[in-house]
This record gives C-alpha cells, sequence and structure tokens, in this order.
C-alpha cells in the first residue's frame, strides 16, 4: 500500500514539501539582518533579569523593526489545517465523488485495512512535516522568545509538539468529514471550520487550566508581569482583595482628576493592589505535552470512528 | 483449420450451428481425419460465446463418432461423414416409414399425420416448420 | 457443487425507496447468468449487495458461500467491474495494473491486455479499451466469480463485441461463473446459460435459458373465446390485432391442436413479455356461455 498511497497523494506530498522548502528558504533569508539587529542592539544584554536600563525602549525598537515578519510568521498557525483540507478531505471524499471506490473497494485488500494503511503513511507525512515547520519555526523566532517567550498564543501556537499535533489531528478530521459528506469541497469546508473552532475552544477554554494558575499581586503602579508568562488576567484588587469594576475605577481616576494628582499614585494611595493570574514561562513544555496529547487523542479517537464507519457505512 | 460463423438470427441453436459447420467442413474435405479442432478457448475468443455451448457441440459429434477428445491435447476428427452418415441415414429412413404405415392403420388422415410431425420436430429440435 | 451466489428474502431500501425487495436466488456453479431488467430494477443494487458495497436493509447475501460485509475477504476470489467501468482516470495504464498487483493476492497477469500502451492515461483511453482494462483487471485475480454491472453502456457494437470476447475467453480459462447486469437483452442473449429478470426490485423469471425457451410458445391463430388448450398450462399474454388472437403460454406438453400455429420464442420477446406490467390471469374452465350463430 506504500506504493498505492503514494502514487494517489504524491502531488499533495510534493505540494507539502515544496510549501517546507520555500517557507525555509524564507527563514533562512530572512534570520540573517535579525540576528544582525539583535547583536547591533546588544540585545542578549536585555534579556530578564539583567535588564539595563532603556532596555525597554530599545527590545520595543527591535520588535517593531521586525513586526511584519513576525506577524507573518504567526500565519503559520493555520497551516496544520492544510492537512485536513488538501490530504485529508479528498481521500475517501475524492474516491466516493468518482466512484473509484467501487474499484478500490473490490480487491482483495479489505476496506479497513486499505484506509489504516493509507491513513497510518500519510499521518507518518504529516507528523514529519509538522515537526519541521515546527523546528524551523523555533530556531527562527529564537531572538524573539528570549525577548518575548513563547508562553502566549502567539508563540505556543507554532512551536514544540502541538504542530504536529494540531496536523494530525486536521488530517484525521478531514478523512472523516470526507467519508461522511462524499464531496470534497463540502469536505474541505466542514474540516476548516471544525478545526478552528476547536482551535479556539481549546485555547480558550482549556489551556488557561492544564494545570492551576498561578497569582501575583502587585502594587498598581508596578506592571507585574514578568517576561515570557502568559498572563490570563490582570485586575484591580482593593485592600480586601475583592475585584474592582470598571465603574470603580473611572470614578477614581475622575477623583484624582479634579484632586490634580496623578491617577496611578492615587490608586496606590487608596491600597488598591493588582492581581495577575498567568502559566509561567516555565511550564511551556509541559503544557505543550498535555496540549499535544489532547490533540493526538483526538485524531486517534477520530481514526478509529472512521475505521468502524468506513465498514457499517458503505456507499 | 476450421473457422467457425455464427448466425444468431437464424433460429438454429449454437452449439446446432457448430456441429452442422463441422459436418459442412467433413463433407467438402476442408478437414480431415487427423485434423484438430479449434479449442474451446480459440471459438470463444474469436466467436464471444458461451464455452459450455462448444463443448455441447464437440460432445455432440463425439457420440456421433466424428470427433474424439483426447485428454489435454485437443478435439481431433476421427472419422469422414460419408460413410457414418450413410450407413444411419439408411436406418432412419425405414425407420420413418414403418412409423408412418402405423399412423395410417391408427387412423390419422394425411393432415393430421403432417400436423403431428410438425408439432414434434418443433419440439424436439426447435425449428419453425412450414 | 455450491451456489457461488445465494440471497434469501434479500431487500434494501434507500431512504424511502426500496431498490430490492424479497429478493431470492440461488445462482448454479459455472454458468454465465444474465441479469435482465429495466433501469432502476435493482441490478446494480444486487451486485452492489454481494460485493459488500452496500449493507442489506432485510434478508441476507451469501457469495461463494461467504457474507461480503462480515469476510471481506472473498473479495479476493470475485472479480467485479462497476457501471461504467471505474478506474483512476490520472493514473497509466501501467500504473493501474500495478495498483491491481499491489491490492490483490493472487494475481497473474500473464499478457494482460498487451496490445495497451503502457504509458496510455486511463482517461485517454477509448470507453471500449477501458472496459476491457478493466475486465482484465478482474480476471487477473483469476475469479471464481465474476459479476459486471452494464458492462456494454457506453460501448459501441465492435468495442461490445471485443470485449465479450475477452470475457468468454477468460471464462473458458478460469470456469469462472459470470454474472451480467444489462438491460438490453440483445447483448447478452449471445452467451447466457441463465438468467434472471428482475423487475420492480424483484425477481420476475429466473431459471435456465434453454429450459425456459422450451417451456414457452407463441399461438397463433383465428379469434376466439377461449377454453383450455391442450398443452398449454398458462396464457401468459394476450394480443388480438382485426382478426387474428396471438398467445403466449407455458407449455405442460406438446401442443397439437391443429387450429393453432404454434411458434417458439425468443428469449428477448420472452423476457418483455414479463417485464411488462399487465399480466392476464390463467383461463378458468370454460362457463357455459351460449355461442352466437349466424343465420
Amino acid at each position: 500500500m506504500a506504493w498505492v498511497t503514494w502514487r494517489q497523494h504524491r502531488s499533495q506530498l510534493l505540494g507539502g514539501l515544496a510549501l517546507l522548502v520555500a517557507l525555509a528558504a524564507a527563514a533562512l533569508g530572512t534570520d540573517l539582518p535579525i540576528r544582525a539587529a539583535y547583536h547591533r542592539d546588544a540585545l542578549s544584554g536585555c534579556l530578564p533579569p539583567s535588564a539595563r536600563s532603556g532596555c525597554d525602549i530599545i527590545v520595543k525598537h527591535f520588535q517593531g523593526e521586525f513586526d511584519s515578519w513576525a506577524a507573518a510568521v504567526r500565519g503559520v498557525a493555520a497551516l496544520p489545517a492544510l492537512a485536513g483540507l488538501f490530504v485529508g478531505a479528498p481521500l475517501l471524499a475524492r474516491e466516493l465523488e468518482h466512484g473509484t471506490h467501487r474499484f478500490a473497494w473490490t480487491q482483495s485488500i479489505t476496506r479497513r485495512r486499505w484506509l489504516l494503511s493509507k491513513t497510518s503513511l500519510l499521518a507518518a507525512a504529516t507528523i514529519v512535516a509538522g515537526a519541521v515547520l515546527s523546528l524551523v519555526v523555533m530556531w527562527w523566532r529564537g531572538p524573539f522568545d528570549t525577548l518575548e517567550g513563547r508562553m502566549g498564543p502567539s508563540g505556543f501556537d507554532i512551536e514544540g509538539l502541538v504542530v504536529p499535533a494540531y496536523a494530525l489531528f486536521a488530517l484525521a478530521l478531514g478523512v472523516l468529514a470526507g467519508l461522511l459528506l462524499r464531496r470534497t469541497v463540502a469536505a474541505m469546508t466542514v474540516t476548516l471550520v471544525v478545526f478552528a473552532a476547536t482551535r479556539l475552544a481549546v485555547l480558550e477554554f482549556l489551556r488557561p487550566h492544564y494545570l492551576s494558575p498561578l497569582h501575583r499581586t502587585v502594587i498598581a503602579s508596578d506592571s507585574g508581569r514578568h517576561v515570557g508568562d502568559w498572563v490570563l488576567s490582570d485586575t484591580l484588587v482593593d485592600a480586601g482583595g475583592r475585584q474592582i469594576s470598571t465603574a470603580r475605577e473611572d470614578l477614581a481616576v475622575l477623583h484624582a482628576q479634579h484632586a490634580g494628582i496623578d491617577a496611578q499614585t492615587y490608586i496606590v494611595t487608596l491600597g488598591w493592589k493588582r492581581l495577575i493570574s498567568y502559566q509561567p514561562a516555565g511550564r511551556f513544555w509541559t503544557f505543550q505535552l498535555i496540549e499535544a496529547g489532547i490533540y493526538v487523542g483526538l485524531a486517534v479517537a477520530i481514526v478509529l470512528t472512521t475505521l468502524w464507519f468506513v465498514r457499517r457505512n458503505p456507499t | 483449420m476450421i473457422e467457425f460463423h455464427l448466425d444468431p438470427r437464424s433460429g438454429v441453436a449454437t452449439y446446432l450451428q457448430i456441429v452442422q459447420q463441422v459436418k459442412e467442413a467433413l463433407r467438402l474435405g476442408t478437414i480431415d481425419v487427423g485434423d484438430q479442432l479449434p479449442t474451446v478457448r480459440e471459438v470463444v475468443a474469436d466467436l464471444a460465446i458461451n464455452p459450455n455451448t462448444v463443448a455441447k457441440a464437440y460432445r455432440d459429434l463425439e457420440r456421433e463418432g466424428l470427433v474424439v477428445a483426447r485428454q489435454g491435447r485437443g478435439t481431433f476428427v476421427a472419422s469422414t461423414l460419408a460413410s457414418s452418415s450413410r450407413r444411419h441415414h439408411e436406418h432412419l429412413r425405414a425407420q420413418l416409414e414403418r412409423w408412418i404405415d402405423e399412423a395410417e392403420s391408427s387412423g390419422l388422415d394425411d393432415e393430421s399425420i403432417r400436423a403431428l410431425i410438425s408439432a414434434t420436430l418443433r419440439e424436439k429440435l426447435g425449428r419453425r416448420v412450414a | 457443487m455450491s451456489s457461488p451466489l445465494v440471497a434469501r428474502a434479500l431487500g434494501k431500501r434507500f431512504r424511502r425507496e426500496w431498490g430490492l425487495r424479497d429478493c431470492t436466488l440461488e445462482l448454479p456453479e459455472g454458468a454465465i447468468v444474465g441479469l435482465a431488467g429495466p433501469n432502476a430494477a435493482g441490478k446494480s443494487t444486487l451486485l452492489a449487495l454481494a460485493t459488500g458495497l452496500l449493507d442489506p436493509t432485510e434478508g441476507s447475501i451469501s457469495v461463494l458461500g461467504r457474507d461480503p460485509l462480515r469476510e471481506p475477504a472473498v473479495l479476493a476470489e470475485i472479480g467485479f467491474v462497476a457501471q461504467g467501468a471505474p478506474l483512476y482516470r490520472g493514473f497509466t495504464v501501467a500504473e493501474t495494473i500495478e495498483f491491481a498487483r499491489r491490492t490483490n493476492t493472487g494475481w497473474d497477469d500473464a499478457g494482460l491486455l498487451a496490445e495497451l500502451d503502457p504509458r496510455t492515461r486511463v482517461g485517454e483511453l477509448s470507453a471500449g479499451d477501458r472496459a476491457r482494462l478493466a475486465l482484465a483487471l478482474a480476471l487477473g485475480k483469476r475469479p471464481r466469480l465474476l459479476l459486471l454491472d452494464e458492462p456494454f453502456a457506453g460501448l459501441d457494437p465492435l468495442a461490445g463485441r471485443e470485449f465479450l470476447q475477452l470475457l468468454m475467453d477468460g471464462v473458458a480459462e478460469t470456469a469462472a461463473t459470470v454474472v451480467i447486469a444489462s438491460h438490453v437483452i440483445a447483448d447478452i442473449e449471445r452467451v447466457c446459460d441463465h438468467i434472471v429478470l428482475l423487475t420492480g426490485g424483484g425477481v420476475r423469471l429466473e431459471g435456465n435459458v434453454e429450459e425456459l425457451l422450451e417451456s414457452h410458445r407463441i399461438l397463433m391463430g383465428p379469434r376466439r373465446p377461449l377454453g383450455t388448450i391442450r398443452g398449454v398450462k398458462e396464457i401468459l399474454r394476450e394480443r388480438h390485432s382485426g382478426r387474428q388472437l396471438t398467445l403466449l403460454v407455458t407449455t405442460s406438453g406438446p401442443i397439437v391442436d391443429p387450429s393453432w400455429t404454434v411458434d417458439n420464442v425468443g428469449l428477448e420477446e420472452l423476457l418483455l413479455a414479463y417485464m411488462a406490467p399487465e399480466r392476464l390471469p390463467t383461463p378458468q374452465p370454460p362457463e357455459k356461455v351460449p355461442l352466437r350463430w349466424h343465420g
């Protein structure tokens, strides 16, 4: 089945390879100016905890210089979906659409073995591609990660173990969609929608709670944020620890303006503090493992469902 | 080597057409004792007919003593037509004359005898008789 | 000698309509079976059920003694060419053969269509060549049962003849049982020794072709009220034009009544008669109907 899988999906596999090569080339090409600027501005001296004074401005300047590139790289978060759209969805949908399943599924190889072989081989290719992509991004983002960390979604979603896990999930999703919808375009659409919805849901509702968030209370004038942490919430609390509503805050600011004092200073004298809940940067790999595990688990469940369905739900 | 052709609209069963064509070839001398008939595979690949039909035709010819099937090697002509058919014909003709005598003495008139023969011929040989 | 295809009260429903209902069949081994019937009669449905491409709604089907859904390994011994001879259009001929070789055990492609250029794309082949390629692939499995769904559709007469030649050659070599579904009876009349007629999802007629032709006759004669006719078991169709009456009957013995001209029925005519929806009931014992006398 290796030959069969290769022959039927070679344009997809070659396309994916071309894309990876293009991305790697782009990464290589853009890396030089970044590293050059990094050394020119001596940004290694701006890393916590040894940040010099004036580092703030230098760092901001550096980030601004390469902002458009960094934004483009964040688009990599969408790339795993391609495995579902262009490899997974057509796998069964195209066969059913063109009727070639009446040819492929009446040979000696059973339908299940046929599907399992194909899916396994394509899954392996997808994992490798995802891993390569992740490595390229991690290498390219090196300088940025040291300055801003990668616990937040802009770094977390495109580095580490999750990239191949997302791709695997998308692939499995595409295959099942193709079986149930029997039309390639419809399967691609549904795959995209479900993939995006799942990613958002996991990011929004699950990821913040993989481990209990840590809390830090600081005086109101302090930003309280450490580089690299993923801040989940940042609220004002009064001396008794109660959260201060926006209305109350606005009132205080107004009061300060009337009195002619600086709002921040006034808030401090009120005894108000900032309560920050966050996930520390040190938890990066733990979280990566948990999230990758979730997506891989989903992918396996979907594949098993597809295997069961393909026998029970023929033409 | 004999080459068969099929006329699907003649009303004659396929296997019979093959039998007739073999006999025709024997009569004309196109094939002779010892010659090999086309294999079943060759015939069906050419005419696109059921292999059982060809097998049946060859079996009939074998039963009449005209051909003999040698296991694994094919079917070969065993005797010419003249000798076997003439013997058969005299014998059959005499039988028929006796039968007609019997029918007449049973009281059947000419019309009824003809009708009975036509009907029976159609039943047995599947051929339309005017 | 076990039957290569057995169906018992087999039925398949698609949403609201039954594609096949209460179908019971037992095909003879080594026969070439014509599966006849108009479009949407259930022929494709039956073949899809036989190859496990569909699951039955009720009843059961077994091919070569096994349920194709529960024991899909039986497909190694079944050759199937679906309607339209589906193949991968983007593959070359050589790649298609390679596909068949790799997805089948016991593959034998000795001399498989040597006259086709192996580098031609399947999509560029003529319909006839594509059909023959699909058939050759099915035969390459050395199947014991060969199922063909409307193989002649879209083929010109020459291509159809070449297809049939390849098929018969394959049958002579493998002694496989063959089922050919076709709504054009003339295409299969040439080779079938067994016939199954499906209409409206059910089995209308089934049997050995020779026996069926032997047990049916056409009677022609002057128009008159019908009583029982000696040798006639059942009148299937009655047609009259002017003063002539034509009957299609099943026989129980030789018909020697001189007032009728007796003729044989062709297979196509016979099947058409069974396909027509109206069938007349068996003649009742003659009533005492007063005859009209002239003069």
